[in-house]
């Protein structure tokens, strides 16, 4: 396990030192002067231009900008930005709770119902719980989130008057203002993860139901429940990792436009805000940022995939 | 994979049944798929037919009939805050999306299809290569390619198909690997190596025509993904720019009238959610057709 883990661990560090070369490079590209592209300006005057070149170091080779661009992601001195002039920190750090908050409650809604839906789907196969619970999931697989969003609004805000629409409370605050609040997003959002969860639980269980170890665990008169439960699950289990390092990507999308629907000055809206505005130093770090917590994320689950299953365990380190 | 072949009796009459029709045909025995292919095929038919069905352009404005309700005179599914005409919008938006899903889609199989069944093949150096491009393209999410293309180039439709195409090699590519190392193994593609037919051959010919089914199925189930992508980036405004019909910019422009008229808002979310449950009824059906394990 050891040997897997470290070359997963050293693919994640390659995997994110290229993708911070693409986020650096990727403003470059803008057509134009850097000094222009980076202020969003385009009547600056020479000597204006001169001295944007100054600070951020623009006059300096490619490697050396590089370089001081990652001491400053790392050291968290972002500086501030080119638009708005606040603290490209501060701006992060006052939106970086909303988002996280939202992301791990999508996360749990999403597992507390897929899992157990997968599950019963699959001990139940062809059975009307199987074709209603397929059913729902692929419902949740195909409703866009913003328009899911929208309609909750609709109905609970709109006519019946019972939760908020929009704005944001801290939990620290009020928790419970602050879950209501928060109760319709992550919703939206953890729908989509169950939808994906169950679907992907299902077909692993029907695997796992077949194979001889489950069929070793009937025969020496295991109860039914036990063998679900006990064997089958656990490496079905494996499944969820996989599927939460892969969805992680679309979740975020998801993050984004949902706090767009119910107001929330998260990361997301941050981000969509600052392509709008041209605010490149905020756009390269919130990207760097994002690329970065997605390695980490999937790395993450790698471990834990060696973890749960013996199989990556034993043969990974083989390979 | 094991040495044990079972040799399960009901599934070799399965096959010996199935082997004497069409796949076509069976697929169209499935309910549920058939629904998908007649909503896919009434998308398609709106997308091209479009001058023909819609009663008025898209983007006339009728100066008479501002937020006309559903049902109006003249205008049965009402106008939008400009007068302009819901259906007629409703239809041609089907162009974008049928475009973004099958375009960015086509893409990325057609760039992810070979990579993954040369990395397959030969595995070594090109699998590695393959396989850490693959991983660089994960860390970046559909949502964040869009972003960035959007803030170098400036919002419009190319830019989110190509982050759509990108953002769904990985799958391709993939599935396409899986499939070419499992082949490699069968004694036909063995044989063939043996008997010194050139790769070019073995990857063209013995191959990619037995990778066909799953990679078909990625596909269809990869549009209704790039679908409700294309309608979410439209919706924040990094897609198509106005006054161009798009399911995804008709709601971004509702939502100023949740409150007057919310029908407005309902409609096009509910074009974009039945397209893409077709395309998934129709992929579900299609992925059932090869892996009948899992239905």
């Amino acid at each position: 396990m050891t040997v897997y883990v470290v070359r997963r661990l050293g693919v994640s560090v390659f995997t994110l030192v290229v993708a911070s070369m693409l986020v650096f490079l990727g403003v470059r590209a803008v057509p134009g002067n850097p000094a222009i592209a980076l202020t969003g300006n385009a009547d600056l005057s020479p000597g204006a231009i001169a001295a944007i070149e100054r600070q951020y170091g623009l006059n300096e080779p490619l490697p050396v900008q590089y370089i001081d661009w990652l001491r400053q992601i790392v050291t968290g001195h972002l500086g501030s930005s080119p638009v708005t002039g606040l603290s490209i920190t501060s701006e992060l750090a006052g939106a970086f709770p909303i988002t996280l908050e939202l992301t791990i409650l999508a996360m749990l809604i999403g597992i507390v119902l897929g899992v157990p839906a997968g599950i019963i789907a699959a001990v139940r196969r062809g059975k009307a719980a199987d074709y209603a619970g397929s059913a729902v999931a692929l419902f949740g697989l195909s409703i866009p989130s913003f328009w899911f969003g929208i309609l909750l609004i609709l109905i609970f805000a709109v006519k019946l008057h019972v939760l908020p629409a929009s704005s944001y409370v801290s939990f620290l605050t009020s928790p419970a203002s602050n879950l209501s609040h928060m109760i319709m997003p992550a919703f939206v959002l953890g729908t989509g993860v169950a939808a994906v969860l169950m679907r992907q639980m299902r077909s692993a269980m029907l695997e796992a139901l077949r194979a001889d170890y489950v069929r070793t665990a009937r025969a020496k008169g295991l109860p039914e429940l036990r063998v679900v439960l006990k064997h089958a699950l656990r490496n079905s289990l494996v499944t969820v990792a996989t599927v939460i390092g892969l969805q992680i990507g679309v979740l975020l999308s998801g993050v984004a436009v949902t706090e767009d629907v119910f107001g929330l000055s998260g990361v997301g809206n941050l981000t969509i805000n600052a392509v709008f505005q041209r605010d490149y130093p905020t756009i390269q770090a919130v990207a760097l940022i994002t690329a970065a917590a997605v390695i980490v994320i999937n790395f993450a689950m790698d471990f834990l995939y060696a973890y749960l299953s013996p199989r990556v365990r034993v043969e990974g380190d083989a390979q | 994979m094991s040495l044990t072949i079972a040799p399960d009796p009901a599934a070799m009459l399965e096959v010996a049944a199935r082997s004497d029709r069409h796949w076509w045909r069976r697929l169209l025995r499935r309910p549920p798929a058939v629904i998908g292919l007649v909503g896919v095929a009434v998308v398609a038919i709106a997308a091209i037919f479009a001058p023909l069905l819609s009663p008025y352009s898209p983007v006339a404005v009728d100066p008479a009939h501002f937020l006309a309700p559903v049902f109006s005179p003249g205008h049965l599914l009402g106008t939008d805050e400009l007068g302009r005409d819901v259906l007629s919008r409703l239809i041609y938006g089907a162009q974008p999306t049928l475009e973004v899903g099958v375009v960015a889609t086509g893409l990325a199989l057609v760039v992810g299809v070979p990579f993954g069944l040369v990395s397959g093949y030969y595995r070594g150096a090109a699998d590695m290569i393959a396989m850490r491009i693959t991983d660089v393209v994960l860390a970046f999410p559909y949502f964040l390619l869009a972003v960035g293309f959007a803030a170098i180039f400036g919002p419009s439709l190319p830019n989110v198909v190509v982050a759509l195409g990108i953002a769904s090699l990985p799958g391709f590519v993939r599935i396409a690997r899986a499939e070419a190392m499992a082949l490699r193994e069968q004694d036909y593609v063995q044989a063939a190596i043996v008997t010194g037919v050139r790769d070019r051959v073995i990857l063209f010919r013995h191959l990619l025509p037995n990778m066909i089914g799953p990679v078909l199925v990625q596909a269809t189930l990869t549009i209704p993904g790039a679908i409700l992508g294309a309608a979410l980036l439209s919706f924040l405004g990094l897609g198509e720019r106005p006054p161009t019909a798009s399911w995804g910019t008709m709601l971004a422009d509702a939502q100023q009238h949740l409150f007057d008229d919310p029908w407005l808002a309902i409609m096009p979310g509910l074009a974009i959610f039945l397209t893409t449950l077709c395309f998934n009824l129709l992929g579900d059906g299609l992925r059932d057709l090869f892996d009948p394990a899992m239905s």
